[in-house]
Parts: structure tokens; sequence; C-alpha cells
């Protein structure tokens, strides 16, 4: 769908791009989300269980990242959309684009490492630092709230989780956009 | 975001997330974090500042090779556009 931004969007996108507003944002965003998760269980947590330079990891942004042949994200639910895009792990770096109207994503444009690292981790493979890449990585789409909350919480992520595994996983690394 | 690395955690599967809202991130209950207080959309920085993004990839998983409890937020403190960056050394990260 096509990410039309109108000029309150635009301005509106330079203002959070502040570092000082967007903790004020996060810290209103902590206060709305605080019933979501149920602290009480704990954080899950496991542990990498093997050295770096045998690990495999993918990558995942909350960035709304995509293929031009993948349909962007959903742009008109003022809720967000918790849907995913799989991201081919020989994919051509550059015909990676974005569909996000929530934040200013120019520098994401001009160099895709700022929000999804694939050629540093490249790099870092060939020299030996991490094990491999994953087989495929995975663009999500921040901003997600009221009625795409559970189906990101109880379908989309658990169903990325499981991809995962299938894949051989060792590690995930998140970037937010 | 928080609310994926939680899922992928559950599944036992380890996971570390770069932060630029360290309140929803504490608030979300993200596993492992480095939190940097910068603009939204540059979580690793700035663009062409390979030595600034990897920077934060090193600090990333050198985090997600140290921390033995959860909910750890790292805080590098990097000021944004005031810092000099030079490419980490890799070799640190070896076991």
């Amino acid at each position: 769908m096509a990410e039309q931004q109108t000029i309150y969007e635009k301005i509106s996108n330079r203002f959070f791009a502040i570092p000082t507003v967007a903790q004020w944002w996060a810290k209103r965003s902590a206060q709305r989300t605080a019933g979501l998760v149920d602290l009480s269980t704990g954080i899950p947590f496991a542990q990498l269980c093997k050295p770096l330079h045998q690990s495999k990891v993918a990558l995942l942004t909350t960035g709304g990242i995509h293929l031009p042949s993948q349909s962007g994200f959903d742009m008109v639910n003022p809720d967000g959309d918790a849907t995913y895009r799989e991201i081919p792990g020989d994919v051509a770096i550059e015909q990676i684009t974005i569909t996000h109207k929530y934040y200013d994503h120019t520098d994401a444009d001009a160099d895709l490492n700022v929000i999804f690292p694939l050629a540093h981790f490249r790099d870092l493979v060939k020299k030996q630092v991490i094990g491999a890449l994953a087989s495929r990585h995975y663009g999500f789409m921040g901003h997600i709230d009221g009625a795409q909350l559970p189906i990101l919480n109880e379908r989309t992520a658990p169903e990325v989780a499981a991809k995962l595994r299938a894949d051989g996983v060792d590690f995930a690394f998140l970037t937010p956009a | 975001m928080g609310l994926i690395a939680r899922a992928i955690e559950t599944a036992g599967i380890p996971t570390v997330s770069i932060s630029i809202t360290k309140d929803l991130t504490e608030s979300v209950g993200v596993p492992r974090a480095v939190f940097v207080k910068w603009p939204l959309g540059h979580p690793l920085g700035e663009p062409q500042n390979a030595a600034q993004q990897r920077t934060l990839i090193f600090d990333a998983l050198s985090l997600l090779k140290t921390t033995q409890t959860p909910g750890i937020i790292a805080e590098p403190g990097y000021r944004w556009r005031r810092e000099e960056y030079a490419e980490p050394v890799w070799e640190r990260l070896r076991d």
C-alpha cells in the first residue's frame, strides 16, 4: 500500500526524531502498554549455548522493510499492521524497500545498515566472528496498537519464533525503527 | 519489538535488541538490550558511519555473550553526533 504522508505526519516524524521527544513518547507508551505484558511470569530468557563464531544469526527489524515483490505494510489501519515479511538470506540488499510512515526513514533509505545491518553481518561471517547467517530474516512494522497487538503476540511473533527454530537459528538480533 | 523478542526467547532462542526507547523496553520486559538515546529511525546510528554502526553491533554481541540474567539494558552512553568511533576489536568476542 502506498505510503503517502500528510504534512502533519511529516512534521510529526521530524518532531519525534528528536531524542528527548522520543524518550517522552516512550514513557507514555510504556504506561499504555503496562497491562499488556504479564511481568509476574518474569522475562523469558535463553542463554547462547555456542561460541559466536559457531552460531547462526537471524536479523529482525520493526523498521517496515520488505521486498518490492511483497505487499507493503498497512498504512491505513491506525492500529498498524502485525504481519511480517520474510527477507531471503541471499537478498540483494539494494532491493530492500521500506514502507512505514510513522518514522522518518530518509537515513535508512540512504543506508539500510541504519536499521537492518545485513551488510555488516555478512562481513562478520566472512571475518568468522559469527558462524553463519540464517536463510531468512524478518521485517515487521512497529507502531502496533489496539487490535493488532494480540495478533502480534498470539500469532505472528510466535510464528516467526517457530521459523527461527526450524532454521536452526542460535540467536536473533533485533532493531526497532 | 519487545514483544517479538519475548516470543523468540520463549521459544528458547536468545535475542539481543537495540533500544532507542528505554521506558518502553523496560516496561515490556525485553530480555537484553543496548540502549542509546538517539533519534527514532536510527538504532545503529547515522548513514555511512560504518564504525558507529559496527560499534553498536559489537556492544550488542558482547551483551549477548555475557548476560546471565534477563532484563539487562546496557547503556554505553554514546551522544548523538558527538562521538568518534573506531572499528571494534572483534577478536575480543572470541572464546
